[in-house]
């Protein structure tokens, strides 16, 4: 009986150790506020093609995305396509990199970011919720609300190179998703900064 | 007006534009050496001073963050090693562990310079990179140069001490641990726990307070920051959760496990394969029994004091105390006939002469490691003013033997040469206990290393408890006789063979001693000759007192003045102002290696660094621990190593071979015969041809084990090495 107990106790404790998402499962619904004051729940986009973009401009490897056109040029082509686009940006408000919803706006202005809405998640709790790591940290989810990408933006952990170059796992894992075809590449290591929850 | 301006906004750019792109972190380049020869490998640090709450990142940066670069341009003939990195810790914050450095960290890299390189100024330059981080992460880097100059000589430079204490900081080399890893279970299609185990090989007294596991970086895996110690019968277990984002699971796993207790931090590399889920606990798999415990017996406290019981027997028969042992043994035949009782008392009174010289260097020991340092067997030997006290007295002993002098210590009556085994006073008993403990000291590092190994990682009690064993041992033979003379009966009655015998023994004695110079010679090199004539006037001296003080029937004053004369002289001339006792030559490490002839393979002088760079060039390599005081070392190692079958054996496997030359107990070599508990020499150590792999531990040699055996123990070390 006592091992039974035991047993019963391992598996709680791993069952919330790891609360984190699974390519191959759903994606969980969340809820938040995106920086001009709107209620944003995932499941407003059920049917479509979401990817997530845990966002910091003020990280060199999110910067180097931005500052080289690459993710703009990504997100513009990706939500001409339909896609819901995401940023997730879960900088605490003490850090210095936290943004304003004013502030936020300026910076999507001044970038001329591409995506179709910066959520506000400055509790940490859509980063936890995904185990986001590194910023960038991307996801994709399917139409029928599958987590299908797990992983980095591209195959370059390098703050300074030319995204152009790299191999953009998001791009490849969208076009086959678009085809309808299983992704190949569904995980990868994230890399990036942490995210400054 | 405008020049005015350009000017001004040039300043203002000049000193704007850097500070506005100033990083948190300053770099630079620290040699250890001011100068250096061709052939030499100099160890450089790369050191990063980060602002406070600045940190920059290990190897493996974990989560996030990047890994430190430097991207070395270095003149021809220079040849930059793997960067010897610093422990890290695990950085915040808790969602996302990271590991890393803050303050400060200096990476440490062996640079190897060719051995055709011009004299002269080198420029030594790199372009170290980095990602530095606080609340926000800022990459930059810079190029740091430094001009080492190549010469005739190794000068270090004001930099070495704090290269040195960065050095230390990096993984310890040693196993004090055997390290085995197995899947645990699965949680889901892409995670999985996975327990690391640690077991402590012997000789280790590590206290273990907190012990963590930092992976090594890795692509399609990742090993996750959190820690969870699980309950272990031995040594420690560690839960780690392994997240694969691609391809198969790792089938092995490499990293640091870090180990904090008594306010130290250790780290080791580990590199082990993961067993498979359901494997049963610790199973130490076949590809690690090259680990030293494999080799290493279960070394229990009892087991140690019976090795030690054993070599203090075993030290009777040593060529510098049989003689005196001897000597005194024959006297009972003469005098247990009268007096049993004394003769008892005198056996007992002589074991603790030994016991109590014993327990003096169980003290000295004790105070030496109470001071911070580390004690190892063999440090008499790094002392020349002992070593030429040693030889004058074995001298002295020797000519007194051949019946040059008397020795009376104690004892009431003036004894002639024919009564050599005449009454001895107490003190006399005591006083031999003290000699034959001192002529006995050259032949324990060779008997007891490993007990002593064993003993001084063990703390004072261990180390009192088996240096009073290794006494015992010592004592036990003449004890026991003293006890029951009866069994001398075979010998002879007491008579004139017994001056012959005596005068016999005299000539191990001299053999003793022209040893013992030999190696009072390394402290004087080419002045050692006079050490010599030293000796002879001590000799002059030794036979004027004999014949014309003891012995003679008029003017013993004046002989007794020439006697203070020869020695005044002896002092001052010889040993003062030729010899210059007091002022030996400067302890070097491998400085003058004793080179074990290799025909074909040049032994290098050993150093962690040096041996660090071979292996990183996928060679085995030997590691030949060796001192010119070693009597094991040079009767079985050395001719075993000499061997054109183990010669072959090295080029064909194309290993390298190191001599790292005790002789003079420099304390680096101290440290690394510490590390594989060890207290002395010989050791030798052979490590494989994969880096990640542990060295083999060869056993120890006993004192008469036949070099053809030991070589047969070095050939398979060396087969598996080339795997």
């Amino acid at each position: 009986m006592k091992q039974v107990i035991a047993l019963l106790a391992l598996i709680a404790l791993t069952g919330t150790a790891f609360t984190e998402v699974e390519v191959g499962k759903p994606a969980p619904d969340f809820t938040a506020t995106d920086i001009y004051g709107k209620t944003v729940h995932l499941s407003d986009y059920k049917g479509k093609i979401v990817v997530l973009e845990s966002y910091n401009q003020d990280c060199p490897f999110c910067h180097n995305q931005f500052k080289t056109g690459a993710m703009q040029e990504l997100e513009k082509e990706m939500t001409g396509k339909g896609v819901i686009w995401l940023l997730v940006n879960s900088v605490n408000p003490h850090n210095s990199s936290h943004r304003t919803p004013e502030q936020a706006r300026a910076e999507w202005a001044k970038y001329k970011i591409g995506a179709t809405d910066w959520l506000d998640d400055s509790s940490g709790d859509i980063g936890h919720l995904y185990g986001m790591k590194t910023t960038p940290h991307m996801f994709v989810i399917d139409k029928t609300g599958t987590l299908v990408y797990d992983g980095a933006i591209d195959n370059e952990p390098d703050p300074e190179h030319d995204p152009h170059k790299a191999d953009n796992y998001v791009r490849d894992a969208l076009t086959q998703v678009f085809a309808g075809q299983k992704v190949t590449v569904s995980q990868t290591k994230p890399y990036g900064c942490a995210v400054k929850y | 007006m405008k020049l005015l301006r350009a000017i001004f906004a040039a300043l203002c750019l000049g000193i704007f534009i850097p500070a506005a792109h100033a990083a948190h972190t300053q770099a630079q380049l620290l040699l250890a050496n001011d100068m250096a020869r061709r052939g030499d490998t100099v160890l450089v640090g790369v050191d990063l001073k980060m602002a406070p709450g600045w940190h920059t990142y290990w190897k493996n940066p974990g989560s996030a963050g990047m890994a430190t670069k430097v991207q070395w341009q270095l003149p021809r003939g220079v040849t930059a090693g793997d960067i010897l990195w610093p422990l890290p810790k695990k950085l915040p914050p808790a969602e996302v562990i990271t590991y890393g450095y803050e303050d400060e960290t200096m990476l440490i890299v062996p640079l190897k310079l060719a051995s055709d390189l011009k004299p002269g100024p080198l420029d030594l330059k790199a372009k170290v990179s980095w990602l530095e981080c606080k609340e926000q992460c800022i990459p930059a880097g810079a190029t740091v140069e430094a001009t080492l100059n190549i010469g005739s000589e190794t000068k270090p430079s004001t930099n070495a001490p704090a290269i040195n204490l960065w050095k230390n900081r990096a993984p310890r080399s040693e196993q004090l641990f055997s390290f085995a890893a197995r899947w645990e279970k699965s949680v889901d299609d892409t995670t999985r726990t996975m327990i690391i185990q640690g077991t402590p090989t012997g000789a280790n007294v590590l206290p273990i307070e907190k012990v963590d596991f930092f992976p090594g970086a890795s692509d399609n895996f990742e090993v996750q920051g959190a820690t969870e110690k699980v309950d272990s019968q031995i040594g420690f277990a560690l839960r780690k959760t392994v997240k694969k984002f691609s391809g198969d699971w790792p089938s092995s796993i490499g990293g640091l496990v870090i180990v904090e207790g008594g306010g130290q931090t250790n780290g080791f590399e580990m590199n082990v394969p993961i067993m498979a889920i359901g494997t049963a606990t610790p199973a130490r798999s076949p590809s690690l029994s090259t680990s030293p415990p494999a080799s290493t017996p279960n070394r229990s406290l009892a087991l140690m004091l019976f090795y030690a019981f054993i070599g203090g027997l075993i030290l009777n028969i040593m060529p510098c105390v049989l003689p005196v042992i001897a000597l005194k043994i024959l006297g009972f035949v003469s005098e247990a006939h009268n007096d049993p009782k004394r003769v008892r008392m005198l056996g007992i009174v002589y074991s603790l002469g030994v016991l109590a010289s014993f327990w003096v260097m169980a003290a000295l020991v004790i105070g030496i490691q109470s001071a911070g340092h580390r004690a190892g067997w063999g440090m008499q030997f790094s002392n020349p003013y002992f070593l030429i006290a040693l030889t004058v007295l074995i001298t002295l002993v020797a000519l007194n033997l051949f019946g040059v002098f008397e020795v009376n210590l104690g004892s009431g009556t003036m004894s002639a040469a024919s009564t050599l085994a005449g009454r001895q006073g107490v003190s006399g008993a005591f006083f031999n206990g003290v000699l034959t403990t001192i002529l006995a000291t050259p032949c324990t590092a060779a008997i007891l290393g490993t007990a002593l190994g064993f003993a001084f990682a063990h703390g004072p009690a261990v180390i009192v408890l088996m240096f009073s064993t290794m006494g015992i041992g010592l004592a036990f033979p003449y004890l026991l006789l003293s006890f029951q003379p009866a069994w001398l009966k075979f010998l002879p009655k007491p008579g004139a063979w017994m001056e012959k015998f005596k005068i016999a023994m005299g000539f191990p004695m001299l053999i003793a001693a022209i040893w013992l110079f030999s190696i009072a010679s390394i402290h004087y090199g080419d002045r050692s000759w006079w050490l010599a004539v030293f000796l002879v006037f001590v000799a002059i001296a030794a036979w004027v007192y004999g014949e014309f003080v003891q012995r003679g029937r008029t003017r013993r004053g004046f002989a007794r003045c020439v006697v203070i004369l020869v020695l005044i002289a002896g002092y001052f001339w010889p040993l003062k102002s030729q010899l210059r006792w007091n002022e030996p030559l400067e302890a070097e490490a491998g400085g003058n290696s004793p080179k074990i002839n290799f025909p074909e393979l040049s032994a290098e002088p050993w150093s962690a660094e040096t041996v660090a760079l071979a292996r990183a060039e996928n060679h085995p390599v030997l590691v030949d621990f060796t001192a010119k005081w070693c009597v094991t070392c040079n009767s079985v190692v050395a001719p075993a190593l000499q061997k054109p079958t183990v010669q072959a054996k090295l080029k064909e496997i194309n290993a390298r071979v190191f001599v790292a030359d005790y002789s003079l107990t420099p304390p680096e070599i101290t440290d690394e015969l510490a590390r594989y508990g060890r207290a002395g020499v010989p050791l030798v150590l052979v490590y494989p041809k994969d880096p990640s792999k542990p060295a083999i531990v060869l056993q120890e040699p006993g004192p008469l084990e036949l070099p053809s055996h030991y070589a047969g123990a070095v050939l398979t070390a060396l087969d598996q090495a080339a795997k």
